[in-house]
């Protein structure tokens, strides 16, 4: 037996039975690759062979457009008998023959080879020196669901699923611009994943595209099974807590993505779809916001603004207080909380961090267990953690209000990648507080800063616009403005960033003054009326002046 | 190569500031519980001559606040008292340390009361030590007392569960009746570092006024504490007392006066009266310098409603008001009189801060004078000009009387 990598390097041959060697000599020992023998032309009892990958392929497609055509229309074959065996053949059946949509002639196995692995079919006919590579991908999927991790109130439902075809359909279905391009390459040495990079063209950043393509290109890996693979291999910031690259379920937010000059990879396999170059402020907003009323979203989006704060600092704030400004405690404040830590007996900072690891293995025995055991950790986690505790003295009530309004709020924050950054960050500023309270706080708090204000996300800044400050784009950051009011887009796109006509706010007509106006040209028309006879209404209807 | 190099030394500065951070072994941390948090301090005169007692008021907090955080009172004693005595007042707070199991802290110190014998012998190193420890803070309250200090802070007073607490909210309260001036350590500081201006503060004394619920039958059993009169000052030391009635007067001049109850006697009948308060009222200083004559114009405007009309035989309430508006005038008039008479002939201080309306407005002459300021001033001639406005009779349009 030969090595695999010389055999697909083989060129089809004209013999049938050497082109059927090589295939299963590739293949031959997998217990889905099916092959299929048949006779097209009785009279010469011609053979030809179908190879096909079950559960990749629709037995049906086969059925129809390859089976019952060479089987049953061997009469269209004799008009071909000049051409037999001719440079010709395979294009003639291509053309008059076969009635899939999508074939493609190869003479080289290899194609054949990723063809069968990606769930098309070959076939082989005798006599002929080409094969037939036929499109009849069809295989079990999950149908089109609502988002899990992404929920909104208001707007669309459906999410990406793990087909990247149905995907990319969902973008089409979204942006029916001729300028929409979604190009695709394949990563992973093994696993050969489809990915596909989605952009519209003069809206994107001029080198954006190229430079995606360079750092995709560069990625030499055995596989790819997530777009989270893909993720972490072409960010800008591989050491850094932030995540400088969206990933997200959600169509409509990759359409408007798109629409800002934003590019997104699609990867087969995964529902999530990448979004790049991202600001962290983008973490922070949801698609509701933009489908709600400005003023609800306006709302919402500052509630996670605080959510955010909350999040990254309620606890440090609260131990730093607690263990060394005690002074910046209102009197009526710190004798609560005074009383409530009177028989506890550690420390501030212990107590909150054994407070906070409790909390976030809550959070991850109840993410990781069985759906029906859910109960279990509820019950268990309020009432041995709330309460128990607080009654057994072991942790103040105050923590604990501290522990349940941070973890709250960490869920409030859209996006699952950025909620955990923000949660993984919160504990060096606890450590730091606890050690050397406000000035240790300060300290890692400037730091962390520092360290956002340096990073970039494929040439933006990661922290724009709010830093380096841009007046111009306000609008959608801590405030969603009303659409009327965005008349740009984002500086991350190109030349053209005009996306809407001027004077967008609409209005009711302005009926007083029409009303006088026409009133007015209609006293002046019946001055002249006695003469004109017709033209009695010209005025009130301006349209019908042409016809009068 | 060169991005492992990076990535070395990021792990190295982190592993340094981490393990940097993690030394400091908690530097300077305390825990809120184990503090003694003190909610009023007392300054008396200590045994030996030459000491001073400090009283420390300090809240527990597990009877200030029950178990589950909700306020309960009578469980337990929500303060502990105790005092300590030194050659200064750190030396003495230090001392206090030798009762405490916890740590004092003053941050969240409410008031802080002198003793009389202690203020007439000088506050300034009182003064100095409030001001200049971190610890303390500037919007402290500072009284004055007669009594002792230390029973004063002892003594249980007011609806809150700290008395501390309660003369806190005393004092904010104390608008209502303005019968003391409302001075904190910051006011009391910035009068004592005035070049024209010398300092007041409020008079606290204990009046057996509390009803004990427990035995109704004697009346005004526990002391409360009760906040009205005025001690006066010359440079740091106490020099007297204002009165009730002075008290009111010296007001118009520190603060910003707006709310007064003001009582007339019927016309006719003198053991009947009407009652009327001062809503709104504009309060207006003006220096006149002339050869050398200090002059002042005062001028009082106030805007007052009728609130309880007792007198008997009123035909109209309208008329009525007119004619009240003169005695009401008057009596705000010698209030104001009487309390230049107390700072002009009885203590020949300016606490009224006349001074400094002067220099506001006559900066140039005010440098000639300066040094020989409170002659000026007992010699100054002050005018004073009261008008009321009585105009409205709230919600009843016609006295109350029975049409039988």
């Amino acid at each position: 037996m030969r090595d695999v990598g010389e055999l697909l390097k083989e060129r089809v041959s004209t013999d049938l039975a050497d082109n059927v060697c090589c295939v299963e000599d590739v293949l031959g020992g997998n217990a889905d690759l099916i092959k299929r023998e048949f006779v097209y032309h009785e009279q010469r009892n011609l053979t030809g062979i179908v190879f096909f990958v079950d559960g990749l392929v629709s037995p049906k497609e086969i059925d129809h457009s390859i089976m019952r055509p060479l089987t049953m229309h061997t009469a269209e074959l004799e008009r071909f008998q000049h051409a037999h065996l001719g440079p010709q053949f395979a294009e003639e059946i291509k053309k008059h023959v076969l009635t899939n949509t999508g074939i493609l002639l190869f003479d080289k196995i290899d194609t054949a080879i990723n063809g069968l692995l990606s769930g098309d079919t070959v076939l082989f006919l005798e006599g002929c020196g080409e094969g037939f590579l036929i499109s009849t991908r069809g295989w079990e999927a999950r149908s089109i669901d609502e988002p899990t991790t992404e929920p909104v109130v208001r707007g669309p439902r459906d999410g990406f699923t793990e087909n990247i075809r149905t995907n990319t359909a969902l973008m089409r279905r979204r942006i029916r611009d001729a300028n929409l391009q979604i190009e695709g390459l394949q990563i992973g040495d093994r696993t050969r994943t489809d990915i596909n990079v989605a952009y519209i063209k003069g809206v994107v950043r001029e080198g954006l595209v190229e430079e995606v393509y360079k750092r995709l290109q560069s990625i030499r890996i055995d596989g790819i099974l997530e777009s989270g693979y893909i993720e972490e291999l072409i960010e800008d910031a591989p050491l850094s807590p932030f995540t400088t690259i969206q990933s997200t379920e959600r169509p409509d937010k990759v359409a408007s993505s798109l629409l800002e000059g934003r590019v997104a990879i699609f990867v087969d396999n995964t529902p999530f779809v990448l979004i790049l170059p991202t600001t962290f402020w983008q973490f922070l907003q949801a698609s509701d916001d933009f489908y709600s009323r400005y003023w609800a979203g306006s709302f919402f989006r500052l509630v996670r603004f605080i959510a955010f704060f909350i999040s990254l600092t309620f606890p440090s704030m609260y131990v730093m207080l607690v263990s060394f400004h005690q002074e910046m405690i209102p009197t009526a404040l710190a004798l609560s909380i005074a009383a409530g830590r009177e028989s506890v007996p550690f420390p501030a900072l212990l107590e909150a961090m054994v407070m906070e690891v409790a909390f976030e293995l809550m959070r991850e025995a109840g993410l990781r267990m069985p759906r029906p055991v859910g109960q279990a950790v509820s019950i268990v986690g309020s009432l041995v953690v709330g309460q128990a505790a607080v009654q057994a003295g072991l942790v103040s009530p105050t923590m604990v209000i501290v522990v349940a309004i941070t973890g709250i709020s960490s869920f409030a924050i859209p996006n699952y990648a950025a909620s955990f950054s923000i949660r993984v960050l919160r504990f060096p500023l606890l450590l730091a507080s606890g050690a050397l309270g406000l000035l240790g706080f300060a300290a890692v708090f400037s730091l962390l800063v520092l360290h956002a204000l340096s990073l970039r996300s494929f040439g933006q800044s990661y922290l724009s616009p709010a830093a380096p400050f841009q007046p111009s784009e306000q609008q959608d950051l801590v405030l969603r403005m009303p659409i009327w009011m965005m008349n740009r887009r984002p500086a991350v796109a190109g030349a053209d960033d005009t996306r809407m006509g001027p004077n967008q706010m609409p209005a009711p007509p302005d009926e007083e003054g029409e009303g006088d106006e026409s009133a007015e040209s209609r006293m002046a028309d019946e001055e002249e009326a006695p003469n004109a006879g017709k033209g009695k209404r010209k005025g009130s209807r301006p349209w019908r002046s042409g016809k009068s | 190569m060169e991005k492992r190099k990076v990535v070395k030394g990021t792990t190295l500065v982190l592993w340094l500031v981490i393990s940097s951070l993690l030394m400091t072994g908690c530097l300077g941390s305390r825990e809120i519980d184990d503090l003694a948090m003190v909610m009023a301090v007392g300054l008396d005169k200590g045994k030996e001559p030459g000491t001073i007692k400090v009283t420390a008021q300090i809240a527990r907090p597990g009877d200030v606040r029950g178990q589950t955080g909700a306020p309960t009172a009578g469980t337990g004693q929500p303060i502990w008292t105790a005092s300590a005595e030194g050659r200064s007042i750190f030396e003495a707070i230090r001392n206090l340390a030798r009762y405490s199991s916890r740590r004092v802290f003053w941050a969240h110190n409410q008031v802080i009361v002198i003793n009389e014998e202690v203020a007439r012998e000088g506050v300034s190193e009182i003064i100095d030590f409030f001001s200049r420890n971190h610890e303390l803070r500037m919007r402290t309250w500072v009284v004055v007392t007669e009594d002792e200090a230390s029973h004063l802070i002892t003594t249980k007073t007011g609806l809150e569960v700290i008395p501390g607490v309660s003369m806190d909210k005393l004092f904010r309260y104390s608008e209502i009746v303005a019968e003391a001036p409302r001075t904190d350590m910051r006011t009391l500081q910035a009068a004592y570092l005035s070049r024209t201006t010398h300092p007041v503060l409020a008079r606290v004394s204990p009046k057996n006024r509390q009803i004990s619920a427990k035995a109704n039958g004697e009346f005004g059993s526990n002391p409360q504490v009760e906040l009205s009169g005025t001690a006066v000052f010359n440079r740091d030391k106490m020099v007297g007392w204002l009165s009730t009635k002075e008290s009111h007067g010296l007001l118009w001049f520190v603060e910003h006066v707006e709310s007064r109850v003001i009582t007339l006697p019927c016309a006719g009948q003198r053991e009947r009266s009407s009652t009327l308060e001062m809503k709104n009222a504009k309060f207006q200083v003006k220096p006149v310098y002339e050869k050398g004559k200090v002059e002042f114009d005062v001028r009082v405007k106030a805007m007052i409603d009728l609130v309880e009309l007792g007198c008997p035989d009123v035909e109209d309430q309208y008329v009525w008001m007119q004619q009240a508006e003169k005695e009401a005038a008057d009596l705000l008039r010698g209030e104001i009189e009487s309390v230049l008479e107390a700072a002009q002939k009885r203590y020949h201080v300016d606490f009224l801060e006349l001074g400094k309306v002067f220099e506001n407005h006559y900066p140039a002459e005010w440098r000639q004078m300066a040094q020989s300021w409170d002659d000026a001033f007992e010699k100054a001639q002050v005018r004073v000009t009261v008008e009321a406005n009585i105009n409205s009779p709230v919600l009843l349009h016609k006295a109350t009387k029975s049409r039988k």
